[in-house]
């Protein structure tokens, strides 16, 4: 099982980002707002302790938002506080997705308190696709940001890429993966860009004021990254992720398995006793909530067995190793082959699905085309 | 009640000048309904027909009016159709009428329509009422309208009653028109009992319903009557009218009008145009007019989800015993399976029955390309009727084919006349006359096959013309024509519900636009799918759906579990709602794309 906490502060929105993040315009008032918030994940976590067995965490992951828009020290202290009152395992991966805006300072107090893993989102190395995207670092802050990160200790880290972008040639995608690379990371996560409802960018579009690549060239970007990446010794591992050997995100890993995870944060999902949930995506009434010492959802579902099997096939079918079968037959007590018989065979005769092994995995085709996969294992339609 | 002191009118009118609310305000004039309790629109009961601001089927309704002249008068009012597919039911109910109000936008002035439902007025001897309708809106120019009377209609224009029927002024005037201007019925109460049915409907409880005019003799509960056309005999349960709710009566006379209901069981038995006599002292003659109600357009009806084709069934047997112009027949597509083929008055009509089945049996529905009937004469001399493209024998068989014709009439500003000839010109039609019934609008006339009428033709004929020419068809009968069957392969396999039977000289662009149109409407999928077009074994177009080359979405973790289920979930919902040809999915549109394309 994993922590994740969400940190719902940004100076600025990226145009295509649709996570739940306040725009911080006043440092008085981002001060105040800030500790109510801390003070609310302390109240909220240690409202979970009691329903959670000794030992069952193995990651804890800081998402945003901006997580280290918050005071390193402010942030270390949770960081510390959460290790203590919650039940983790001694050996834990702890990652901050982080601004490439980082001063080794910062990093130095993150890493004495436990971190070792960030999580750099530089999505591009050329400054007018970053003003492009609304980011506000440019492509020299990731070199600076990487040398901090590893000169304070931290040699685990990952950089955030997107693809497809208005007016982002092969040549330049070709370029970021290449300069990328020449930074060794240990992961490498390559997104294709999504347009997401509610985002400048989902506008833009309909306004017709900016052009999107097509799929097809998505998909030849895509191709590129895989072939570059690889060549750079990367292994593939999920759709979007590569990483050199033995550096697989743990915490992302739960997820793709479909793990329990605690969520925590203002618009935070986490999903315990096969109860899916969604805390409201509102800071004022988050806080008030846990004034209470009461949670506060947008959404919570109940997920019964055979719809978590299902959930477990589509999610898996994201990792290039696939479901593993004796896993699957461990946790379900039943064999994918008995629940979905006619889903395989139907998937693998169209050459999406194969099985070696012991693990049922989708194809190369597949792999560019895993909704259609994942689809077919959802027996609710 | 004297039969002089009865009055039977309908309203006939262009669709949108007003007759629903005309109606309306009558109703509530004469205190059949208070304003409270009168929903909009009165007459118009199906939901449908008031979605699509039309009348399907005709009521009528009985009022009660004290004249100026101190008497009581009852007014029969019998809504009419406002469509051409229903022209045939437009002319029932103006025979069961002596007048007729003819109403007119006082902006739009004479349209298509008011002048073909005029005619049949004409044809009725009806005396006409003309109503300037719509006066209260700000472009209206009722003088104009007036000179339109004189010179198109050659009425009167003082005869003309200006109104509102928003407003309600003019409202009384019509009232003391229709009593005085509108003869009382004749007909002979000794006489043989005639009674001709106009309209009718299917009543869960009291099985087909008819809407009769009494013409000669009486008709009273208990009676046996006779259904002239049939010779099928039923005892009369029920008699009733409505004002507008149903009362019931114990007899009805010469000149009313009212419903009869003698357990019958569909609305076979009480054919539109029909006769009913009594048994025991039978009519020797029918009343004039009488005719079957004849399917003009045929299109395949059939379930998305093979398994629903016997809910289709029932739905289509629920369906005709309310719509005695449905026809269906069971048949089978190599590409669909099981369905119906189902005959129409016409597209209108089709849609109507598509949208029912859809909305109240909640069935997923693809349908065909709607075809007219060809007469087929084969080289041994024989003749054979076809209604689907995929039941046309080989060429070497057909000596030639005929296809029916019709004459148009289109009414449109003079600034459009061009638009409109060209349109008609495309559609194969042959001029007929071109005449300016004022100085800004003219009358076209033209004559087109019957199956380019159904292909989308008088959407375009609007949109061509900004919305403003009206058209008008009547049949007028078979003329030989050089069509040939349009094939459609998808994946190299020839897809018999997407054939189509076009003229000659249009097959090849005809084939080309439709290959583009189904690249456009089928989506991509996981293999790319070749369209062809092809006349016999000649392949006349090529299009290809691209191979879909990436469905993925790019991040999902913790927190995307549910948005990435329902979002798959709505895409196979959608999928479910495309049929699958092979391994083709194909959405319901494409098979209506012909349609849709020059």
């Amino acid at each position: 099982m994993g922590v994740y906490v969400h940190i719902p502060f940004c100076v600025q929105k990226c145009y295509y980002c649709d996570f739940y993040s306040l725009v911080v315009r006043n440092q008085t008032e981002f001060q105040l707002v800030a500790s109510n918030y801390l003070s609310s994940l302390r109240r909220e976590s240690v409202f979970y302790r009691p329903k959670l067995k000794e030992n069952v965490f193995q990651t804890l992951y800081f998402g945003g938002g901006t997580p280290t828009l918050l005071p390193a020290a402010d942030l270390s202290e949770l960081v510390s506080f959460l290790i203590e009152n919650l039940p983790f395992e001694k050996e834990i991966e702890v990652t901050v997705e982080a601004n490439p805006l980082l001063d080794l300072a910062d990093v130095e107090i993150l890493a004495s308190a436990g971190v070792n893993r960030i999580s750099l989102g530089a999505q591009a190395f050329q400054d007018h696709l970053l003003r492009a995207l609304g980011r506000t670092h440019r492509a020299g802050d990731v070199f600076r940001a990487a040398e901090a990160i590893r000169a304070a200790g931290i040699t685990n880290l990952n950089l955030d890429l997107i693809f497809g972008l208005p007016r982002q040639s092969l040549k330049e995608w070709e370029e970021t993966l290449q300069k990328a690379v020449a930074l060794r990371p240990t992961h490498i996560s390559c997104y294709g860009l999504i347009l997401e409802e509610g985002t400048p960018f989902f506008h833009w579009h309909n306004l017709g004021l900016l052009k999107f690549p097509s799929d097809d060239f998505q998909a030849r970007m895509y191709t590129m990254a895989r072939q570059s990446l690889k060549e750079a010794g990367y292994e593939h591992y999920e759709i979007s992720n590569f990483c050199l050997p033995g550096y697989r995100a743990k915490h992302n890993l739960l997820y793709w398995a479909n793990r329990s995870f605690l969520g925590l944060g203002a618009g935070a999902s986490g999903y315990l006793n096969r109860v899916r949930y969604t805390n409201l995506a509102d800071l004022n009434k988050y806080w008030q909530s846990w004034l209470q010492g009461k949670p506060i959802f947008s959404q919570r579902e109940k997920v019964s067995l055979n719809q978590e099997m299902d959930e477990t096939m589509m999610m898996g079918m994201r990792l290039l190793d696939g479901v593993a079968e004796e896993e699957f037959k461990g946790r379900y007590g039943v064999s994918y082959w008995e629940v979905y018989p006619a889903e395989i065979e139907n998937l693998s005769q169209r050459g999406l699905l194969e099985y070696k092994d012991g693990f049922l995995r989708v194809t190369e085709r597949g792999l560019y085309l895993e909704n259609m996969v994942s689809a077919a294992f959802l027996r609710g339609v | 009640m004297s039969q002089k002191n009865i009055r039977n009118f309908s309203i006939i009118a262009h669709i949108d000048h007003g007759k629903s609310t005309l109606a309306d305000r009558i109703l509530e004039h004469t205190g059949t309904l208070s304003e409270r309790e009168m929903a909009d629109q009165v007459l118009d009961s199906m939901d449908l027909e008031r979605e699509r601001g039309i009348t399907i089927k005709l009521q009528a309704v009985r009022l009660s009016y004290e004249a100026r002249d101190g008497e009581e008068y009852i007014l029969n009012l019998i809504d009419t159709p406002g469509h051409v597919d229903f022209s045939y039911e437009v002319s029932r109910s103006l025979a069961a009428c002596e007048g007729a109000l003819l109403v007119i936008d006082a902006s739009q002035g004479i349209e298509a329509q008011t002048l073909a439902n005029l005619y049949l007025a004409l044809d009725h001897n009806l005396a006409i009422i003309p109503v300037i309708n719509k006066i209260d809106l700000p472009n209206a120019d009722p003088e104009r309208v007036k000179g339109q009377i004189e010179e198109i209609i050659g009425l009167d224009r003082d005869e003309a009653i200006l109104v509102s029927a928003r407003t309600g002024e003019g409202i009384e005037q019509i009232l003391e028109a229709i009593v005085e201007r509108i003869p009382a019925p004749e007909g002979d109460p000794q006489a043989a009992t005639r009674a001709m049915i106009f309209d009718s409907h299917y009543d869960q409880y009291r099985g087909a319903v008819a809407y009769a005019r009494i013409v000669d003799g009486t008709i009273s509960v208990g009676d046996n009557i006779m259904m002239m056309s049939t010779g099928r005999e039923f005892e009369v349960s029920e008699l009733g009218v409505f004002r507008p709710a149903l009362v019931a009566v114990k007899s009805l006379g010469p000149g009313d009008v009212g419903c009869v209901m003698a357990s019958m069981k569909d609305v076979r038995d009480t054919r539109v145009g029909d006769t009913i006599t009594l048994v025991k002292k039978p009519s020797s003659e029918a009343l004039p007019g009488y005719r079957p109600a004849k399917p003009m357009v045929f299109s395949g009806l059939y379930p998305v989800i093979n398994e629903e084709y016997v809910a289709l069934r029932e739905a289509l047997e629920r369906l005709q015993l309310n719509d005695a112009a449905l026809t269906y027949e069971a048949e089978s597509s190599a590409a669909l399976g099981f369905g119906y083929r189902c005959g129409f008055l016409g597209l209108l009509h089709l849609e109507i029955v598509q949208e029912r089945l859809e909305r109240e049996f909640d069935l997923d529905l693809i349908t065909t390309a709607p075809n007219v009937v060809y007469q087929i004469v084969l080289t041994d001399g024989s003749v054979k009727e076809v209604d689907n493209p995929s039941d046309l024998p080989a060429p070497t068989k057909i000596e030639f084919i005929e296809e029916p014709f019709v004459r148009a009439t289109i009414m449109v500003p003079d600034e459009f006349v061009g638009a409109a000839m060209e349109i008609c010109q495309e559609r194969r039609g042959v001029f007929g006359n071109l005449e300016y019934i004022t100085p800004e609008r003219a009358r076209l006339d033209y004559e087109l096959p019957l199956a380019e009428i159904i292909m989308d033709f008088f959407d375009r004929l609007k949109s061509r013309t900004k919305g403003y020419a009206s058209l008008d068809y009547e049949l007028i009968g078979y003329r030989q024509s050089d069509v040939v069957k349009l094939d459609i392969l998808l994946n190299n396999n020839p897809i018999d519900a997407l054939s189509c039977i076009v003229h000659r000289d249009k097959a090849e662009s005809k084939g080309r636009n439709l290959a583009e149109k189904l690249k456009e409407v089928i989506p991509r999928q996981q293999f790319e799918v070749p369209i062809q077009a092809a006349i016999g074994t000649k392949i006349i177009a090529r299009e290809t759906v691209r191979a879909l080359r990436k469905d993925v979405l790019a991040k999902c973790y913790g927190g995307d579990v549910s948005r990435k289920r329902k979002l798959l979930e709505r895409q196979k919902e959608g999928k479910r709602r495309m049929k699958s040809l092979g391994n083709v999915e194909v959405p319901q549109e494409a098979f209506m794309a012909i349609l849709k394309v020059e």
